[in-house]
């Protein structure tokens, strides 16, 4: 229905640029660029920034999400009761653990393995690349399901081989201690595969001649690692950091439904899930809309800090 | 969704050097050195592929050998499959993801494509400031606005419906970034050919620059797809009370089926399958896509 309201571009534009003279860009007062953007800035404006302010007013609300009771002003009672809440403290502490994690998974190995896997190239990198590839294109009730199955108390291969080795393990999702861990592997092993991607991707895009030039100035192996290649990686890295600093919270969301939802106690929960747990099952719209809006302007802020960092400590190699 | 770009991708033309390898360093020496190299990606391959693996071996065995530990398939069996296809519509709910998907890689695509192409094209007041709507959006985590977004949803009556689960994610602001990317690398003299040849702007995005752009929107319309295919939070809120889409049946399919290891893996096998189809005969429109995103 929005794509139509494209159409009428057409009746517009001909007559519009059929005089003009041959510019790089026309720059004039013409609907014609506003038609063509109008359908995705209305989409935004409607399903984004709309919702986007009418979270922030919920927070300021008393509501339980029944569309026949009245909403009831207030205040920033919401505020007040979602900061002294332990699963909120719970959730923080939990998110900030996931994304050191996945720095880890996401950043540092793939940086670590596509820096010791650079002799392999050709055919055989293409081959080894498309299967690392893989997890990250598996739908999340199934490789929810795949790593159910691999921790299977009875028949699962990973307790089986734990307890030939010696440490037998019990229901991983259902221990506090390790329920957190295990969402990790099954996140981290499908994040690996992309960032070693993008990582090698970034690798492939630095020109040998730099290296090649430095060896002959007499630097070591290690010299061109640390002063020559990090630094021209360093917008890729940047890249992979931030992403996982913003995103991690909803790459692990679908695996925290689906396999632990939460718990055992809250012990693998995250901001988000809280936010649905808030919204969803205990139908308080403001106590979920006044976490929302704070994480939303707390990962603003982070995003904004890191942006300023990465234009100071990014190096480009043009 | 998951995807943002900070950055300019390569220009369309070096995009393949930036992925395919430079050229091989030749010498007596050089292969057996990279044998370490080597053990280390098999090492990391085997990590990726097992748990896969082990799905499909899990999901052929017959029933009654489920809890077998034998790395190999062993007798291969179709009565997980045949189970759970009786057991639940998994081929009508394949059919509408595959639809919902389709339906929205196709309107992300063309939104995509009349705004970059506006954004790209031309100079105007205000520009900077719409363009921000969209780099600012990946602010906005879907989680945050997810209430307002239901309810709005539910106003509309689409509850529990694929057009609910669709239409609110009709447009991708990452699609619109990419694909701005593309056009402000895309020969400004194409354009002003097409221009003097008194073709309208509408003709010269369908006649001159979309036949141009094919490989990168077809990388991109690849990528949309299997985003939508693998969406989850979404359908999960709208789809409460229908199970016509894979992602929420087969969520239903696992809590009713507890042990019953063979099935769960069979059902899950087949949510996989279209998404590993395509990667299998377009794998390099798919790593292009993905990474392309974080690329430099």
């Amino acid at each position: 229905m929005f794509i139509e309201t494209a159409g009428p571009a057409t009746g517009v534009a001909p007559a519009g640029l059929a005089g003009l003279p041959v510019n790089r860009r026309p720059k004039r007062r013409a609907v014609s660029p506003y038609l063509y953007i109008l359908p995705a800035v209305v989409l935004l404006l409607v399903w984004t920034y709309w919702p986007l302010g009418q979270t922030v007013n919920l927070s300021f609300n008393d509501w339980n999400l029944i569309p026949t009771k009245p909403k009831q002003y207030v205040d920033v009672q919401k505020y007040a009761k979602v900061l002294s809440l332990p699963e909120l403290h719970q959730a923080l502490l939990n998110t900030g653990v996931y994304i050191l994690a996945f720095l880890g998974i996401s950043v540092a190995l793939p940086l670590v393995f596509a820096l010791l896997s650079r002799k392999v190239q050709g055919k055989a990198r293409t081959a080894y690349q498309a299967l690392i590839f893989v997890p990250f294109l598996i739908t999340p009730v199934a490789s929810s399901a795949v790593w159910r199955w691999l921790f299977a108390p009875e028949g699962g291969t990973i307790p089986a081989i734990a307890a030939a080795l010696g440490a037998p393990m019990g229901n991983v999702f259902r221990n506090p201690d390790s329920s957190m861990m295990a969402v990790i592997v099954i996140v981290g092993w499908q994040m690996l595969g992309f960032g070693v991607l993008v990582v090698s991707a970034g690798l492939a895009g630095i020109s040998p001649d730099y290296a090649a030039a430095a060896s002959i100035d007499g630097a070591s192996g290690r010299q061109i690692t640390w002063r020559i290649i990090i630094p021209l990686l360093s917008p890729s890295l940047v890249f992979l950091s931030l992403m996982t600093i913003l995103l991690s919270a909803q790459w692990t969301y679908p695996i925290i439904d689906l396999v632990t939802q939460g718990g055992p106690g809250n012990s693998s929960t995250n901001i988000y899930y809280l936010l649905y747990q808030f919204g969803f099952r205990n139908f308080d719209a403001g106590l979920s809309s006044a976490a929302g809006t704070l994480f939303f302007l707390g990962f603003g802020l982070i995003a904004l800090v890191f942006v300023e960092l990465s234009e100071r400590l990014s190096f480009y190699d043009n | 969704m998951a995807f943002i770009t900070i950055a300019p991708p390569a220009q369309p033309g070096s995009s393949d050097v930036a992925l395919s390898a430079p050229t091989k360093v030749s010498g007596p020496f050089s292969s057996l050195r990279s044998v370490p190299s080597h053990i280390l990606l098999i090492a990391l391959a085997i990590v990726s592929i097992f748990p896969i693996y082990w799905m499909f071996v899990t999901a052929f065995r017959p029933p009654s050998d489920a809890l077998s530990t034998n790395p190999l398939p062993g007798p291969l069996s179709l009565e997980n499959f045949q189970y759970v296809l009786k057991t639940i519509p998994i081929a009508g709910m394949l059919a509408n993801t595959f639809g919902m998907a389709l339906a929205l890689a196709v309107s992300q695509l063309l939104v995509a494509i009349l705004a970059s192409y506006g954004f790209a094209r031309w100079d105007f007041v205000g520009k900077k400031a719409l363009y921000l709507l969209f780099v600012g959006s990946w602010l906005v985590p879907f989680q945050v606005t997810m209430i307002p977004n239901y309810l709005l949803v539910s106003q509309m009556g689409l509850l529990n419906t694929i057009t609910g689960v669709v239409i609110p994610q009709l447009c991708s602001a990452f699609a619109v970034m990419m694909l701005r990317q593309h056009l402000e690398a895309f020969p400004k003299d194409l354009l002003d050919a097409g221009q003097m040849d008194g073709r309208s702007s509408w003709r010269t995005l369908w006649e001159v620059v979309v036949p141009n752009l094919r490989p990168a929107l077809a990388a991109l319309g690849i990528m949309l797809f299997i985003s939508a295919w693998n969406e989850y939070l979404w359908p999960s809120l709208i789809m409460q009370k229908s199970d016509a889409l894979i992602q929420v049946g087969i969520r239903g399919f696992l809590g009713a089926e507890g042990n019953n290891w063979g099935a769960i893996m069979a059902a899950s096998s087949l949510a996989c399958l279209p998404i590993f189809l395509i990667y299998i005969f377009l794998q390099r429109y798919v790593v292009d896509a993905f990474v392309r995103s974080g690329l430099k």
